[in-house]
C-alpha cells in the first residue's frame, strides 16, 4: 500500500506539480519549437514520454549496477581482476556520458522505428525527433534518478524510476498540448507587432508556468494526508 | 589507487557499451530498412541544386520528393532549363515539350535622367521603404533604382546603372527573387524562345498627360503597337505583348517605327545591328572575380 501510494506521488509530482517544463524549465527547445499545432505538439509529448521511459529503464539499470558507489558489477569485475573485493568502486563519473549515450541511441532506434512503422509523424516531426537527443528533460529525468540511487536511505527501484519518467512524459505532454493550443487562439488575436512569433509565445508560457506555481507545495500535502491516512 | 581502478574499469565499460549499442542500432538499421524511391534521388541530382525556391518548394529536395511523386510538373525549375528538365523527363518517363528558360525582365526603361519631379531621398536606401514615402520621384509606377533586387539576387544577375535596374542576361537563371522582392512589382519572368526579346519596357496607367509630365521615356498608352500587330494588347493604360504567341518568325519592325516613346525596348543578347554600331568603340574588358581563396586550391562554392 506504502509503495503505491509513493509511486502515485511521484509520478503525480514529475507530472504536474512538479512539472518538467513549467516548474524546472527544461525541455524548452521542443516546448516553444513543435507547439504550433495541437496534434503535433501531442505526437511529441508522446514521443517524448516513449523515449523518456526507455531512457529511465536504461539509465536505472546502468546507474544500479554499474555506475552508483559500490554497485555490484564493477566491484565483481575488479575482483575478478584481482583487485581487494572490498574497495567500493565509484564509477559515477561516467554518469554524463552515459546518459547522453544511452538517450542518443535510444533516440536513435525510435527514430528508425517511427520511420519505418508512422511515416506520416516522421514526416511531421521533421528535424524534431533528432532533436530529443538534445532534449534535456530526458537527461533531467536521467539525473533526477542517479540522485535518488546516490541515497542509500532511500533507495530507487525501477519502478520508481518508471514512475518519474512517465510521470514527467505525460507532464511535458500535458505542458506541450496546453501550449499549443493556447497558441493557436493567439493566431487569431491581434497582437502586438513587435511581440508577434516566439516573443507572445514565451510571454504566454511564462504566465503558463506562473499559473502551475498553484500546485507548489501540493506534492508535500498530499504526502502527509496519505500518511495519515495510513496511520 | 582508487583512481587506477575507476580509469580501468570506467574505460571497460564504455568500449562495452560502445559495442553493445553499435551492435543494437546496426540491427535495428537493417530490420527497420525503408526504401526510399530511387527517382527522388536521381531527380534531385538532376537539379542544380541551387534551393533558390524558384518552383514554390522550400528546397531542390522537396520539389524533387514532389516530382517523383507525381504531384509537380517537371518543367518548374528556372535556374536547371532545358537541359534539366530533359533530365527530369527521361527519370519520370514524360514527354518534353518544347521548354524556353524563364527570364526576369524589368518595365522601366527611364534612368535617372529620364525621371522627372525628382526628389531628394535621404531615408532607408531600400526601395521597400522609398516606396512607402511619397512623393520621391514623379512616376508611381516606375523603377525606384535603390537595388532592392540587385541585393536580392543571388547569382549577381543585376546592376543598377544611373538609378536604373538592369539585367545582366548572361548570369540571370530565372529564379524569381528579384520579381518577388520588387515592391512595385515591375520585374516579370518571360519565356526566352530567342536570346533576343522585345519588352513593352514601361507599366505606367496614367493617361498620356500624366506620364510625359514625369517621365522622358514613358509609354503614353497611344495604342499604336496593337494597332500594328495582334501581339499586343491594352492593359489598362499600357501595352502587354502575349508571349504564348512570339516566335522568331514575327517582325516588330512596323510597332517599332510606329512606338511615339521609346518603351519598347529588345533585351537579352545585342543583334548583329547593334554589335556592328559599337564596333568602333572602346568597350572595357570584362573583368570576371576570381575565386580562388588564399587558404588552398579548392574549389570554392561559398
Amino acid at each position: 500500500m506504502e509503495t503505491v501510494s509513493a509511486l502515485v506521488l511521484i509520478f503525480l509530482s514529475a507530472a504536474i506539480i512538479n512539472n518538467f517544463v513549467l516548474y524546472y524549465f527544461v525541455g524548452i527547445c521542443p516546448f516553444l519549437g513543435v507547439s504550433r499545432k495541437i496534434g503535433m505538439a501531442f505526437g511529441m509529448g508522446l514521443a517524448v514520454t516513449f523515449v523518456i521511459s526507455i531512457a529511465a529503464f536504461l539509465s536505472w539499470a546502468f546507474t544500479f549496477y554499474i555506475l552508483r558507489a559500490g554497485a555490484p558489477i564493477p566491484t565483481q569485475v575488479w575482483a575478478l581482476l584481482g583487485g581487494d573485493p572490498e574497495t567500493t568502486v565509484d564509477l559515477s563519473v561516467l554518469s554524463y556520458i552515459i546518459y547522453i549515450f544511452v538517450i542518443a541511441s535510444s533516440v536513435q532506434f525510435v527514430e528508425m522505428y517511427v520511420r519505418k512503422f508512422f511515416p506520416a509523424l516522421y514526416k511531421s516531426f521533421g528535424v524534431f525527433l533528432p532533436l530529443i537527443t538534445t532534449n534535456c528533460a530526458i537527461l533531467f529525468a536521467c539525473l533526477e534518478i542517479l540522485k535518488h540511487l546516490q541515497d542509500p536511505m532511500n533507495l530507487w527501484g525501477l519502478h520508481e524510476a518508471l514512475a518519474l519518467a512517465i510521470g514527467g512524459g505525460i507532464g511535458f505532454t500535458i505542458a506541450i498540448s496546453l501550449m499549443a493550443g493556447l497558441r493557436e487562439e493567439l493566431d487569431m488575436c491581434d497582437v502586438p507587432k513587435a511581440l508577434r512569433g516566439t516573443g507572445i509565445a514565451l510571454l504566454v508560457a511564462g504566465i503558463l508556468a506562473m499559473a502551475f506555481m498553484g500546485f507548489t507545495g501540493v506534492d508535500k500535502g498530499l504526502a502527509n494526508a496519505l500518511a495519515m491516512l495510513s496511520n | 589507487m582508487l583512481t587506477t581502478i575507476t580509469l580501468i574499469l570506467a574505460a571497460l565499460v564504455l568500449s562495452l557499451l560502445a559495442v553493445a549499442m553499435g551492435w543494437v542500432l546496426g540491427w535495428a538499421n537493417k530490420a527497420f530498412y525503408v526504401e526510399v524511391d530511387p527517382k527522388v534521388a536521381s531527380v534531385n541530382a538532376a537539379l542544380p541544386g541551387a534551393n533558390c525556391g524558384g518552383c514554390g518548394y522550400v528546397g531542390c529536395m522537396e520539389y524533387a520528393e514532389a516530382v517523383a511523386a507525381g504531384e509537380a510538373d517537371i518543367t518548374l525549375c528556372g535556374p536547371g532549363g532545358a537541359s534539366c528538365v530533359e533530365q527530369m523527363g527521361a527519370i519520370m518517363g514524360k514527354e518534353v515539350g518544347e521548354t524556353f528558360p524563364y527570364r526576369a525582365v524589368i518595365h522601366c526603361a527611364a534612368n535617372r535622367d529620364a525621371r522627372l519631379q525628382l526628389m531628394p531621398y535621404t531615408g532607408e536606401p531600400t526601395c521597400a521603404a522609398a516606396n512607402l514615402v511619397a512623393g520621391v520621384q514623379g512616376c508611381t509606377y516606375g523603377c525606384l533604382g535603390l537595388g532592392d533586387c540587385a541585393t536580392a539576387c543571388t547569382y549577381a544577375a543585376i546592376d543598377i546603372k544611373n538609378g536604373l535596374a538592369v539585367i545582366n542576361y548572361d548570369k540571370c537563371v530565372g529564379c524569381k527573387a528579384c520579381a518577388v522582392v520588387c515592391p512595385r512589382n515591375i520585374i516579370t519572368m518571360v519565356p526566352f524562345r530567342q536570346e533576343r526579346m522585345l519588352v513593352v519596357a514601361c507599366c505606367n496607367q496614367d493617361a498620356g498627360n500624366d506620364v510625359k509630365a514625369v517621365c522622358k521615356v514613358g509609354c503614353i498608352g497611344c495604342k499604336a503597337c496593337t494597332r500594328n500587330s495582334p501581339l499586343f494588347h491594352m492593359e489598362g493604360n499600357a501595352p502587354v505583348i502575349d508571349y504564348d504567341h512570339y516566335t522568331p518568325e514575327v517582325s516588330f519592325d512596323m510597332v517599332l517605327s510606329k512606338c511615339p516613346m521609346e518603351s519598347l525596348i529588345f533585351v537579352g543578347k545585342p543583334s548583329p545591328k547593334d554589335l556592328a554600331k559599337t564596333e568602333g568603340e572602346h568597350v572595357p574588358e570584362r573583368i570576371e572575380a576570381d575565386f580562388k581563396t588564399t587558404v588552398d586550391e579548392t574549389e570554392w562554392r561559398g
